[in-house]
């Protein structure tokens, strides 16, 4: 079934990508803040469309992409963080660069690649979204020619990024050979059938491809290149990266691990419980050593893809509800990490707009040079914590539930433990900010308007998620039982 | 026709040469050449299982001709990446490459 | 619109926001936003009401809740239920807190922080219609401590005193205490019954599922916490403090809406407390030596605040006694008209207070009747509503407490009250003599001058109200309003009640009220002490002790010296050295040392990230291996 109106939002992305480039290729004298204003038109066109798709039944292309609530729910995430990512870096790139149209084009393809991403039910579909969102990001973290750190960055995210990229497709080529079809549904069938003596063979296809999809999420010990890659790239694509790219490897698990791989739970599940502890771990305590800000977030957002992973090892350890539940979760977790991120990094651009700090240190007295921003910014980090009435801690209860009613107690113990002592190193963040006079000389400034409005905007959604997770989480369940509807059938087989 | 075990053994020793040349080489270039390397395992995995197994949609083969062409855009951009990196310091060397860390 | 009462609540919350926020920089400092704010609920308080009767009685109580969230099974809805005694309590709070806002602009005018006052005081008002439409106990339970926040904000606004200060701690921590309990109350009710939900926890009990000791425990935490807000004995020593802060805080929150709390809290709860064993009769008890032992304590206070904070201890007594007697229509009719009146008595002596230049003591005021003499009538009102005289407000309502006494306490109780009310008549009369008749004590008394319209208007306003609003309690006037009939016809408990007058009783009650007016006619007659100096002679210990409130300030803080603080000197040596410096400290080095040793593998060369790369994967197939299949 050939139904290519399914894709419009995407054709929209898309077309977009190309507008802004041929924009900036026919009046090269435009203000490059124009092409940002471009870019978030495109990017809320796209939005909007999306919001058409919503609620509608699910749809089919050749069975290769699948538009049902859970692709709508990533379609928005990604439009989103397109549309918030192009507005970060309207000052931002002006006073850095000449050149800005591939900039903004590479964003929107990066998002159209992850909604693919979530659409995709089949390997190699989902292979190319993959790439696509991939180098995209590649060229985003390197964009800043002139500076080394970005080059660095870029260099070893693309080095590693084609490793463990061969790493996947050794893993796929391997589950395609025990199974005959590259398609989700026909590898769950391929793998339910498959003769004995094929475990190692399972065993091995199935662990490259978490480490294929671990390094895309920066599950430890995949981790290594996002805090040099984070710290590296220009601030808005460091956004770009803690939000829309993890948030895009979850899709993809999410889906692999739900219909293709969900027959044969019992070779990963405990691996992926293990990855999530060791991840979480990690994170939070390579973190508390951090000086720099963005390598501190870094670490800080790897912590975060440990706690998520508990939900993806609670999917393989429980049954079909309490699988769905973790999804829920999840996707609930997502969505209040994703407004979190974007709130700081809002307020952080607003922040290194003027003042070209990285540091922690920079952050001194901001609660008296800018006590906005810096409300901003404890807010994000109390949600990330995961205190009550931020986001944080609505979807982190729900996450570490859903580990629970799987039997990972002990996981879902270690993630608490884990937040509270991530709790340390965003209290030094606030410390700075509030306890600390600023440098000499600063007096009381103005939050840049927009920058200013974006972050109470988000805000305002981190809160609401807090206090009122209702209506998201109807979201986010619809999204779930989507997905466990096109992985019915797969899901019936389990062991 | 070659027993199907022939090519995975092949392209198993491909893959594993592949890795320890990203494991062990110095040069930026060179390190792209082991991905490719990596990348050319697993298209020979995909055609050898396409033959064998699949040969009335040879699925695999499709799969082997897209990787082909995303390999080749990959060590492209890579390269671009890499001449910056040259541009820059002088020198391809990724253990040079090394002021983020910690 | 019934169904929205919730706006009620919004409305004010919004305007806190908004003064919080820009009060500082808005013209006038945004009072036209508050008294905006207060006639709106006033206003939108008659839309509730029109749909509530509106709907007929079939309809009620009117529901409307949102789910909150839902854990697994847990589920949690948050919502409003608008009830007969809802009802009551929006109009006593709306009301009084229209009055209250209009009083404080000019009351308040040139005072420090004038923009944050009335956005606390928005605060304080969004939280008590909160309380009063929250239809679980949960949401109460946060409304209750947002009430207790913003008292403690208001006694505390002139925080360059230090006795305000103080007094803002002591509220705060006096009816701290009392919450512990009603949060434990609260828990045992929702472990007995499953729910938070208002309506099923009496729906439960009424149907026998939960009682006996059990229940009465829950019931007597739940009280602790409606004595504790309540201001009832023992609890009782933070209101007159609480006088600390400005006058027309005194009237809203501890005289009208804040102190009656407790009371509705109980007669909201009164199946409850009803199928709890002899917990009814520990509210009357309770009530009843809380009555007589703050009418007395009033004889001996000479600053008229502090004479009125008892009155008010005293007459949330009363209520808890009618309460306690298990006629919740005579408790909420005395707290109906309690409001108007106490309120008008607290925002007369405010304006006593700026007409008089800052004087609050009786010794340094008098003869202020000749000055202000729109002041010293609305007062003269409010006082002898607060004493009884028929046919005024609080004629009515004392009545029906004596009524309900009668019938279900028995003579004991009867005779008790009875005295209550005498000394209730005697200390008002004393009040309103020494403040407004005679001669001036003071120079500045003399020189009082009468307070602005904005003061005034809200006087007679609220005096107005408290020599009608009795009336409601007859059947005919409640119809011709609109509602089923009078007072207990639209409140009560288990059937209506209609009001016939006893003439009998209300024969006793007046002879109440000339007991105690002329008692203290003949002691202060003509506002000279000479009479009175001679009793107080007479008796001098006696005197000294019900001044100094029978010692219970001075037990308190006995108790906190030497008890409390010396057992948190124990505590604070084993939390130093084993808790912070092991536990605390210990588990942070190490914590930091692993991250330490952990971050030297982030070396920054891309071979080591591919080797660690490399290495998971085989690590995951090893974990992989021994774990699983």
């Amino acid at each position: 079934m050939r139904d290519f109106t399914l894709f419009i939002p995407e054709y929209i992305a898309a077309g977009a990508a190309i507008g802004v480039l041929a924009l900036e290729l026919a009046l090269p004298r435009l203000r490059r803040d124009a092409l940002a204003w471009a870019t978030a038109a495109g990017a809320a066109a796209w939005l909007i469309a999306a919001l058409f798709y919503v609620g509608d039944a699910p749809g089919d292309f050749e069975g290769l992409l699948r538009t049902d609530a859970f692709t709508a729910y990533f379609r928005i995430l990604a439009a989103g963080a397109v549309l918030a990512v192009a507005l970060l870096s309207a000052r931002y790139l002006r006073d850095r660069t000449r050149a800005a149209g591939e900039y903004y084009g590479l964003l929107l393809m990066a998002g159209a690649g992850m909604t693919l991403l979530s659409a995709a039910r089949e390997l190699l579909t989902a292979y190319v979204a993959l790439e696509l969102l991939s180098f995209s990001l590649y060229v985003l973290v390197g964009y800043l020619k002139r500076d080394a750190r970005s080059n660095e960055a870029s260099l070893k995210y693309i080095l590693l990024g084609a490793f463990s990229s061969a790493m996947l497709l050794y893993g796929i080529s391997l589950l395609y050979g025990l199974t005959g079809s590259t398609t989700y549904a026909g590898v769950a069938e391929g793998l339910a059938a498959r003769g004995e003596g094929t475990d190692l063979a399972a065993l091995a296809a199935i662990m490259l491809i978490v480490a294929g999809v671990g390094f895309k999420v920066s599950a430890a010990p995949f981790h290594m290149w996002a805090p040099d890659a984070y710290q590296g790239a220009p601030l808005p694509v460091t956004a770009f990266l803690a939000t829309a790219s993890k948030a895009a490897g979850f899709a993809l698990i999410l889906r692999l691990f739900t219909e293709a791989l969900a027959v044969d739970a019992l070779e990963w599940r405990a691996a992926i419980a293990a990855l999530a502890a060791i991840t979480m771990t990690a994170g939070n305590l390579l973190a508390i050593q951090q000086t720099n800000l963005k390598r501190l977030l870094a670490y800080s957002s790897i912590g975060q893809a440990g706690y998520m992973l508990v939900a993806v090892a609670a999917i393989g350890y429980g049954d079909a509800a309490a699988a769905q539940n973790a999804s829920s979760a999840l996707l609930l977790h997502i969505a209040g990490y994703t407004l979190s991120t974007m709130a700081l990094f809002a307020a952080l651009v607003a922040h290194y707009n003027r003042t070209g700090d990285e540091s922690i240190e920079g952050l001194r007295g901001l609660s008296a040079t800018q006590p906005f921003l810096a409300l901003v910014i404890s807010a994000s980090l109390f949600s990330f914590a995961g205190l009550p009435f931020f986001a944080g801690f609505a979807t982190k209860l729900l996450l570490f539930q859903a580990g629970t009613g799987a039997g990972l107690l002990w996981l879902a113990g270690l993630g608490a433990a884990n937040s509270f002592i991530s709790l340390y190193y965003y209290l030094m963040v606030m410390r700075r900010m509030y306890l600390f006079d600023p440098p000499e000389g600063q007096t009381r400034i103005r939050p840049p308007a927009l920058l200013g409005a974006m972050a109470g905007l988000l805000l305002l959604g981190v809160v609401f998620i807090g206090v009122y997770p209702g209506p998201v989480f109807e979201a986010t369940d619809g999204a779930a039982a989507a997905l466990f509807e096109a992985s019915a059938a797969a899901f019936a087989r389990l062991p | 026709m070659v027993p199907l075990e022939n090519y995975l053994v092949l392209s198993a020793i491909l893959f594993a040469l592949g890795v320890y040349g990203v494991l062990s080489r110095r040069n930026a270039v060179l390190v792209l050449m082991s991905v490719e390397l990596m990348l050319n395992a697993v298209s020979l995995n995909f055609v050898a299982f396409a033959a064998h197994l699949d040969p009335d949609r040879a699925t695999g083969i499709v799969f082997a001709v897209f990787v082909i062409a995303v390999a080749a855009a990959e060590v492209g951009l890579a390269l671009a990446i890499v001449i910056r990196l040259f541009r820059n310091r002088s020198s391809a060397n990724v253990d040079e490459a090394a002021t983020l860390r910690w | 619109m019934a169904e929205h009462a919730w706006i009620l609540a919004a409305v004010p919350a919004i305007a806190f926001l908004a003064l919080a926020a820009l009060g500082r920089r808005l013209p006038r400092q945004g009072d036209f936003l508050a008294v905006l704010a207060a006639a709106s609920g006033f206003g939108l308080f008659f839309a509730v009401l029109a749909s509530f009767l509106g709907r007929g009685e079939g309809a009620w109580p009117v529901l409307n809740a949102i789910e909150w969230t839902a854990i697994g099974d847990f589920r949690l809805n948050m919502g409003i239920a608008v009830d007969q005694i809802t009802i009551v309590m929006l109009a006593v709070v709306t009301t009084v807190a229209f009055m209250v806002n209009v009083f404080s602009v000019g009351y308040m005018k040139g005072e420090p922080r004038y923009w944050w006052y009335f956005a606390v005081l928005q605060l304080f008002v969004a939280s008590m219609l909160l309380l009063v439409l929250a239809d679980n106990l949960l949401l109460l339970y946060v409304a209750w401590e947002l009430v207790g926040l913003s008292s403690f904000l208001l006694i505390g606004h002139y925080w360059e005193r230090r006795s305000a200060v103080e007094a803002a701690k002591k509220a705060f921590i006096t009816t701290r205490v009392g919450d512990v309990g009603l949060l434990i109350g609260i828990i045992l009710l929702w472990k007995a019954t499953g729910t938070f939900n208002i309506l099923d926890i009496i729906h439960a009990v009424e149907a026998g599922e939960v009682g006996g000791t059990g229940l009465f425990v829950s019931v007597m935490f739940i009280f602790l916490g409606a004595m504790g807000k309540s201001a009832q004995l023992p609890f009782h020593v933070w209101l007159p403090d609480a006088m600390e802060g400005p006058t027309p805080v005194s009237a809203l929150i501890h005289a009208a809406t804040m102190v009656v709390a407790g009371v509705y809290l109980v007669a909201r709860l009164l199946p409850v407390f009803e199928a709890a064993g002899d917990a009814l009769l520990v509210v009357t008890a309770v009530g009843l030596i809380t009555a007589l032992f703050s009418g007395v304590v009033a004889f001996a206070q000479t600053d008229i605040k502090k004479v009125l904070a008892y009155s008010t201890v005293s007459q949330l007594g009363f209520m808890f006694v009618a309460l306690g007697a298990g006629v919740v229509s005579a408790g909420m009719f005395h707290l109906f008209t309690h409001a108007f009146f106490k309120a008008l008595l607290f925002l007369g002596a405010g304006s006593v207070i700026l007409g008089a230049h800052h004087r609050q003591e009786v010794g340094q005021l008098g003869g202020l009747w000749r000055r202000m003499p729109v002041t010293a009538a609305a007062f003269l009102v409010g006082s002898l509503a607060l004493a009884g005289l028929f046919p005024l407000a609080g004629f009515w309502s004392k009545d029906e407490i004596l009524h309900a006494v009668e019938g279900h306490r028995g003579a004991l109780v009867f005779a008790l009250i009875s005295l209550a009310s005498i000394m209730t008549a005697f200390y008002t009369t004393r009040l309103f003599i020494l403040t407004f008749l005679g001669k001036p004590r003071d120079a500045e008394a003399g020189h009082a001058r009468e307070t602005g319209a904005s003061m005034t208007g809200p006087l007679v306003f609220l005096a107005v109200l408290s020599v009608f609003a009795g009336f409601v309690v007859y059947g005919g006037v409640g119809e011709a309003l609109g509602f089923p009939g009078g007072f207990g016809e639209f409140v009560y408990l288990h059937h209506p009640e209609t009001f016939h007058i006893d003439w009998g009783l209300a024969g006793v009650s007046t002879a109440l009220f000339v007991i105690g007016v002329f008692g203290a006619g003949w002691l202060y007659r003509g506002g000279r002490l000479d009479r009175a100096a001679a009793l107080t002679a007479w008796q001098p210990k006696l005197y000294e002790m019900t001044r100094r409130k029978f010692y219970f300030d001075d037990l308190y803080q006995f108790l906190i010296d030497r008890v409390v603080l010396g057992f948190s000197y124990v505590v604070s040596w084993f939390d130093r050295f084993a808790v912070n410096d092991t536990g605390v400290d210990g588990s942070a080095t190490l914590t930091g040392y692993a991250g330490f040793l952990l971050k030297h593998l982030q070396t920054g060369r891309v071979p080591n990230y591919a080797l660690a790369i490399a290495a998971g994967v085989a690590a995951l197939i090893l974990v992989a291996l021994a774990a699983g299949g």
